[in-house]
């Protein structure tokens, strides 16, 4: 098991699965809630589709034991846990795609304490989905409630984010302007945009 | 004097139209509050403000050659005036979101505040005038990713055509573990005041329910007691009536929705 110090460029690691499903999906709560209705063991690579807020690549992982979130990487920014999350909670579309592994093949990665993440947190921070979010929680070991932080703590990291906040509001600007002129209203533009 | 204030939230589900009314009804303390349901897609307000079974709404003033004035949308309840929004998708599509501009300059002129509860998606034309008209807009957020998300994008629209933040929010707080923190960061990207935190209660399920608003309903309340706070934190701005109503009719305005 790592340790909180073992900080290493490949503190995340797990065996490649076998890709069942690949799919560009709007909302990724659609994503999580198969993964929970087909129990599923393995993980999601997640994949931000917006050009704007990648600057670069920003790629996600995110881990299932039947069903029930367990680990998040944010491959990018090196960033685990809830940090992760809040990564990768960015307007979608998103590209996911679902992995099938055995338990075995993941039990390193799942001993991680530092990548953890509450159950419900996932259909939080990157769905809004509270009902999705209780029903995961139903669904987990009851150990595993008190994993990883709160979500206040993924809106807090969030809000630290000051590149992605940034980038959030350019493309807002950026499709306020296009919109405008698609619907006859730069008339009504402010001067200094 | 007038200010038209666009209560908008980027999403739906965060209360947006409570938030509105108890805002509305908090104002009307002190001055001559008008509330439009200008969320025409979308209308709930009518169900928020026991208006479920009135005859004519905005949308009978949307309709072309109805011939109904704005004074027979306009219901007193509550210390407001309140112009509530049908329902029905027909009426949704007869509607000409053009004429919204003029029931508002109509309105303006008879009121000192002018709240504007506006569609939660920015998705059509229709959806994103009250933002463009209002003098400032509200936004109403959750303390969760999406929401703070979509608010800063419903912001920047706003900012684009000059409509600044007079405040910000936090509505449905579930626990105050933290969100402390996250208000003090949030306002560094959100305009305005942070005018209040609301925490979610079922005192505000069983307002709607009973088709009353909450400062009505349950004025002792927590929240109704934040959302006085809220209301207080805001500075009416007394901007003339004819500007506004001259700014309303003026706007260039889409042919359909």
């Amino acid at each position: 098991m790592n340790t909180p110090e073992d900080y290493s460029d490949d503190r995340f690691s797990i065996p490649r699965g076998d890709l069942v499903r690949s799919r560009v999906v709007t909302d990724v709560g659609e994503a999580l809630a198969a993964a929970l209705a087909r129990e599923l063991t393995g993980y999601l690579v997640l994949e931000p589709q917006d050009a704007l807020l990648l600057g670069g690549e920003t790629r996600g992982v995110l881990t299932f034991e039947a069903g029930v979130p367990v680990v998040a990487y944010s491959v990018e920014t090196d960033s685990g846990g809830t940090d992760a999350l809040a990564d990768l909670a960015v307007p979608g579309p998103f590209r996911v795609d679902v992995f099938e592994s055995p338990s075995t093949a993941l039990s390193e990665a799942h001993d991680t304490d530092e990548l953890w993440v509450p159950p419900g947190s996932p259909a939080e921070t990157l769905a809004d989905a509270p009902d999705l979010a209780a029903r995961t929680r139903d669904a987990a070991p009851d150990e595993w409630l008190q994993r990883g932080d709160d979500d206040t703590d993924a809106v807090a990291a969030f809000l630290e984010d000051d590149a992605k906040l940034d980038a959030i509001r350019q493309q807002a600007r950026a499709e306020a302007e296009a919109r405008a002129e698609q619907w006859g209203l730069t008339g009504q533009l402010a001067d200094d945009t | 004097m007038v200010e038209a204030f666009a209560v908008a939230s980027g999403k739906g589900g965060t209360g947006k139209t409570t938030s509105t009314l108890a805002l509305g009804m908090a104002l009307a303390a002190d001055h001559d509050v008008t509330v439009v349901d200008a969320d025409t897609g979308m209308a709930n307000l009518l169900f928020h403000a026991g208006l479920d079974d009135v005859e004519v709404t905005l949308h009978d003033l949307l309709v072309e050659e109805t011939g109904t004035h704005v004074s027979e949308a306009t219901y007193d309840r509550f210390g407001m005036s309140v112009v509530p929004c049908g329902t029905s998708l027909a009426a949704f599509e007869a509607a000409d979101p053009a004429r919204l501009r003029d029931v508002v300059a109509d309105l303006a002129g008879d009121t000192d505040v002018l709240l504007l509860d506006s569609p939660a998606a920015l998705g059509s034309k229709s959806a994103v005038l009250p933002v463009v008209l209002a003098d400032r807009v509200v936004v109403v957020l959750q303390p969760t990713v999406p929401a703070l998300s979509d608010g800063l994008k419903v912001q920047e629209y706003a900012r684009s055509y000059g409509t600044e933040t007079a405040g910000v929010l936090f509505n449905r707080v579930h626990d105050d573990a933290g969100i402390d923190r996250i208000v003090d960061r949030a306002s560094e990207y959100f305009g305005g005041e942070t005018l209040a935190t609301v925490p979610d209660s079922d005192v505000v399920r069983a307002a709607r329910r009973a088709g009353e608003p909450l400062l009505a309903h349950a004025p002792e309340s927590v929240p109704a007691a934040a959302y006085r706070e809220a209301a207080a934190r805001i500075d009416v701005r007394a901007g003339d009536e004819g500007d506004v109503a001259d700014r309303f009719r003026s706007a260039v305005v889409p042919d359909t929705p």
